[in-house]
């Protein structure tokens, strides 16, 4: 019997450009199942002036806390220097990172976050929230405070603000119901300038939408139990699914997108394995505008992200 | 409100049972308008817990509608989540009642565009303007009232029996 010598360290090379969260997929597959296998370490290189778009900062903040937790060993390499954790640094991103996060060349000695705090327009930094515990309401009003900072001299920062901040409060919200995990949340947004786009991502590392509400769908007989995953994750979104028998809850996604589909926003969701793309259309999210890729490498947790087009 | 926003369920709760509280002090009182002054935005969470189901909770019982909304904009949330839950909610603006969230099924909207418009309603006054029958009319008129977007009273008929006189909320 010949004996099969296992890789124990797997390397996760983020190129250099933007990464969204395409590009950051096409990555995440060909690093392996970083989470999933038996890997002891794992390596998060980035390539010399990367950017990463902002739901991607948040799922790779999610990724290292996840490995952390699994007890495997997790270095973060920034190929370009201090020159490409600059930005990172501004988010709070390194003040959220674990400890035990291994960096090189070196974690920024003072976290530019603290000092610029709210100082950027177009930046806001990264919200931290538990996993289980119902969010603070300051923390939508900081997130909501900054959008209104970020589009304070367009027409219609009044619509902005009221969107935006609705959808984090659904969203962030959201996470103590499903995650079901101990591991913190994030919330964050960002205007980029030159594509006129709002983007705002909330990620948890818990179990995934899905698999939270599937077992409570069966228990009442839901028929919305029998619908494949793609199904059930537009079903949410257009209409609203709860896993109690109470027509006052299972709104948050379905009120989330009735803002978003005002800005013809396209919605990235990323679950446990899959992930799915529900684009705009007809002033709705159609069946047939969802594009679903499933079987992807394990990265726990609901990872949110709409893209607003600002006008 | 602590603060100009109503954001999540928890703050949703907390307002509810105030609204319940200050409405079980009251049990002559028939109608309940809640203030939306420097109410800045609701989310659907929010709007779910200390809206919705309060006014399903006294729905056929109490009359409860919003007032002093200064900006439609807020009652968006309140709005989609008072129709998943299929609960009307009427809201004055500018003066004039309209029903945001649940609405009547189309057979019924003639009869709840009558009643909106005046003080109280009489089915035999519909039946007669739209050209149904007294009992088609009193139908319409009763499950409107079931559904919440009409309060109902008894009054003395001409013939000496009991009619019900539908009023709008508020």
């Amino acid at each position: 019997m010949a004996t099969v010598l296992r890789p124990s360290e797997c390397t996760l090379l983020l190129p250099k450009g933007w990464i969204n969260p395409r590009k950051f997929e096409d990555a995440f597959e060909r690093c392996g199942d970083a989470l999933g296998a038996s890997f002891t370490t794992v390596v998060v290189r980035i390539a010399a002036g990367t950017k990463m778009t902002i739901d991607v900062i948040l799922r790779v903040l999610s990724f290292c806390n996840q490995v952390v937790a699994m007890t495997k060993r997790i270095l973060l390499v920034f190929e370009g220097g201090h020159e490409d954790t600059g930005y990172l640094d501004r988010m709070g991103f390194f003040e959220h990172l674990p400890r035990s996060v291994e960096v090189s060349p070196a974690r920024p000695l003072f976290s530019r976050a603290a000092l610029h705090r709210g100082g950027n327009a177009t930046l806001v930094e990264i919200e931290r929230f538990s996993g289980t515990v119902a969010a603070e309401m300051s923390l939508i009003a900081r997130l909501g405070a900054a959008v209104q900072h970020s589009c304070a001299t367009r027409g219609d920062v009044a619509q902005i603000y009221s969107s935006v901040s609705t959808i984090f409060s659904e969203l962030i919200n959201n996470v103590a119901e499903h995650s079901k995990s101990p591991l913190d949340g994030y919330a964050a947004l960002q205007r980029y300038q030159r594509g006129n786009e709002v983007r705002i991502a909330v990620s948890d590392s818990g179990i995934g939408i899905i698999e939270s509400l599937r077992p409570a769908l069966a228990a009442k007989a839901d028929p919305a139990a029998n619908f494949n995953d793609v199904d059930l994750l537009v079903e949410m979104f257009r209409k609203g699914i709860s896993r109690l028998d109470n027509q006052d809850r299972g709104n948050g996604l379905m009120v989330s997108a009735a803002h978003a589909i005002q800005f013809q926003a396209e919605l990235d969701i990323r679950l446990p394995r899959q992930r799915t793309l529900l684009k705009p259309a007809n002033d709705q999210y159609p069946q047939n505008m969802a594009y679903s890729t499933a079987g992807l490498p394990l990265l726990w947790g609901t990872h949110l992200s709409f893209a607003l087009k600002l006008a | 409100m602590n603060d100009d926003n109503g954001w999540g369920r928890l703050q949703g709760r907390a307002v509810q049972q105030q609204i319940v509280s200050f409405i079980e002090d009251r049990p002559a009182q028939q109608v309940f308008k809640l203030s939306m002054e420097g109410v800045k935005q609701i989310d659907a969470s929010f709007s779910s817990e200390a809206i919705v189901a309060v006014l399903r909770r006294y729905r056929g019982t109490k009359g409860i509608c919003l007032v002093d909304v200064t900006d439609r904009d807020i009652l968006f949330d309140l709005d989609l989540a008072a129709a998943r839950a299929e609960v009307p909610v009427p809201v004055w603006i500018d003066g004039s009642i309209e029903i945001v969230g649940g609405q009547p099924s189309p057979g019924n909207r003639e009869a709840l565009q009558f009643a909106l418009e005046r003080h109280q309603a009489k089915a035999a006054e519909f039946a007669e303007k739209a050209g149904f029958s007294i009992a088609n009319a009193s139908t319409k008129f009763k499950q409107l009232w079931e559904q919440g977007f009409l309060m109902r009273s008894e009054s003395v008929a001409d013939s000496g029996g009991v009619e019900f006189v539908y009023q709008r909320i508020g």
